[in-house]
């Protein structure tokens, strides 16, 4: 028989927020344990949450980027929880109101395009960090995460691959990324996932029984353990290897399965009900429309721009497209050289050479797109040589400098001075009679060292070709 | 309320109830169930939901860290702390 696999996801989003979603303690990664925490999220009695206005700000702007009905009056609500990572036993979410709800992702995979229905987005608090000591045989409370803002973006069960649901985080990720609503990293838990899942006859039209693996977080855990699963819950259909019963299951990426988890809960008993303390917030149209209109270009869009109107190649695109902040950078720096495979190659070789020498992401850019523009200007006008515009840019991304100040200053205007050059040509034949001999007895190599000892004599500042030519000339001359 | 439902919220809640305990709880939630049941009497078709008890909406602040406690200041009547954590008993997953 052929089955079918029928995937949900609930995928975690940690929002770019500076304090926590209910109250002002810094949301920053790391810092000592316990450093980022006050009495409202150590769930000290009588402490009130207040929403932190960019939460919503961010939840509303994942919902547009999504294509979801924005609910204009969006409510908390307490879902009961009885872990010490939340000292209030239950986590303050959204149930009866989402922020966002009925959206659409398209993906594309290698069976084409494909819509996937969005449910809902929801704002909620992350828990805090446990850990287990074994030799006082406690439990260690850090609250530090407690509190830090996250949405959940629950999709309906549209997927029915492992590659899909690659497509579709990747899709998400990127969107999300390009809104500034996270850096969506999997591999530092600012974006992780749970995946529901199950299997049944082909073209049936009866669901089978779900299992739910929780908190994945790298693209290749997922795609291991949806292949796990399929093959487990086919077995257990076809062989009765097993029962197979609605569960949430945590996969082992070392060992390569998964295992139930004991502790389970179905969704009745979370006993959600209206959080009173917070009020609900009313999202008026100003509100709306300022959110809306802060929204960027899709990526696709803007590689088909950068394509058509401005020229570059698919490559180059796809580069650019991946980071918000490539895509900021070029297009200011378009702004004032008009020479987009100038900035699109300086971005893609130049820039990120850099990048992975400070280890640095793409989103770390801080590089001002005007000052790139002006660099590349001083280089197509031959004012300044390639390789002295290299060190240049290695300036500016320390400190915002102005390239043409600069390049004065520190003496890398190129010279148009023929009179230098003549002079620095004629000492560097005097000095090396037999590079001057061997190039005039047909050994082209031998140019190279006199070139050298001139480019550098003139600090870089002459155009290659110039300076070959009247060097060749001279030469000859002799 | 059954038994097996008290029961159910006894582990959800990680807690051990006496038998005593147990028959006093069901009574007194069986009482209030047959409260709340009386509320499904009420017409309710096309009243739109409360949202909240309050007259006051939207009370947000500005994304801005500030830190007015110290960890010490906090762990002050926590009853056991190791090292800056707060200590509780082992939890097995
Ligand atoms: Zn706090």
């Amino acid at each position: 028989m052929k089955y079918e696999t029928v995937i949900g996801l609930e995928v975690h989003i940690e929002l770019a927020t500076e304090s926590k979603i209910f109250c002002s303690c810094s949301a920053k990664f790391g810092g000592e344990q316990n450093d980022h925490v006050c009495p409202a999220c150590a769930g000290m009695p009588g402490m009130l949450p207040i929403v932190n206005k960019r939460v919503v700000d961010l939840g509303m702007t994942a919902g547009m980027m999504l294509n979801c009905h924005i609910n204009r009056t969006t409510t908390f609500d307490k879902k009961s929880y009885y872990y010490p990572d939340l000292p209030n036993a239950y986590q303050t979410t959204q149930w009866f109101a989402p922020v966002a709800v009925n959206g659409t992702v398209e993906i594309e995979t290698s069976k084409g395009k494909k819509n996937v229905r969005i449910k809902q987005i929801h704002m909620e608090e992350d828990a805090g960090k446990l850990v287990h000591d074994d030799w006082t045989n406690t439990t260690l409370v850090d609250f530090n995460r407690t509190s830090v803002p996250l949405i959940e973006i629950v999709s309906q069960p549209d997927l029915s691959s492992a590659e899909e649901v690659v497509a579709y985080l990747e899709r998400l990720r990127s969107l999300l990324r390009f809104a500034k609503v996270s850096d969506c990293r999997m591999e530092q838990g600012s974006m992780r996932c749970d995946v529901n899942l199950s299997v049944r006859p082909e073209g049936s039209d009866k669901l089978g029984i779900r299992t739910e693996m929780k908190n994945m977080n790298s693209i290749s855990a997922i795609t291991r353990a949806i292949e796990y699963e399929v093959a487990r819950h086919i077995d257990a259909i076809e062989n009765g290897t097993e029962e197979l019963v609605q569960e949430t299951r945590r996969w082992d990426d070392v060992k390569g399965k998964s295992y139930a988890m004991r502790n389970k809960e179905t969704a009745g008993d979370y006993r959600y009900f209206p959080d009173p303390n917070v009020m609900p917030v009313v999202i008026d149209d100003e509100w709306y429309d300022g959110i809306k209109a802060t929204l960027p270009e899709f990526p696709e869009v803007k590689r088909a721009r950068y394509i058509d109107q401005l020229g570059l190649g698919e490559y180059d695109a796809d580069q650019l497209v991946e980071s918000r902040a490539f895509c900021d950078c070029f297009e200011e720096a378009y702004a004032v050289c008009g020479n987009a495979k100038e900035v699109a190659n300086y971005l893609i070789s130049d820039c990120m050479n850099l990048l992975n020498k400070k280890q640095m992401t793409v989103d770390m850019l801080t590089l001002e797109g005007k000052s790139l523009g002006e660099l590349i200007n001083l280089v197509t006008e031959g004012k300044v040589s390639r390789p002295n515009a290299k060190k240049i840019l290695a300036v500016m991304f320390e400190n915002d400098i102005n390239p043409a100040e600069y390049a004065e200053k520190e003496g890398f205007i190129v010279s148009n001075d023929t009179g230098k050059i003549e002079k620095v040509i004629a000492e560097a034949i005097a000095s090396d009679p037999k590079a001057v001999a061997d190039f005039k007895g047909g050994k082209e190599k031998a140019l190279m060292a006199l070139f050298g000892k001139c480019m550098k004599e003139l600090k870089g500042n002459c155009d290659p070709q110039t300076l070959r030519e009247m060097l060749i000339d001279a030469v000859n001359k002799q | 309320m059954d038994i097996a439902t008290l029961k159910r919220l006894e582990k959800l809640n990680q807690l051990a109830l006496t038998e005593e305990q147990e028959k006093a709880f069901l009574e007194f939630f069986s009482k209030k169930e047959k409260e709340a049941e009386a509320l499904s009497e009420i017409d309710t078709e096309n009243v739109e939901r409360m949202v909240h008890v309050m007259p006051i909406m939207t009370v947000v602040r500005e994304d801005k860290e500030i830190k007015n406690f110290t960890r010490d200041e906090l762990q002050q009547s926590a009853p056991e702390t190791t090292d800056g954590y707060w200590q509780v008993p082992r939890l097995v997953e």
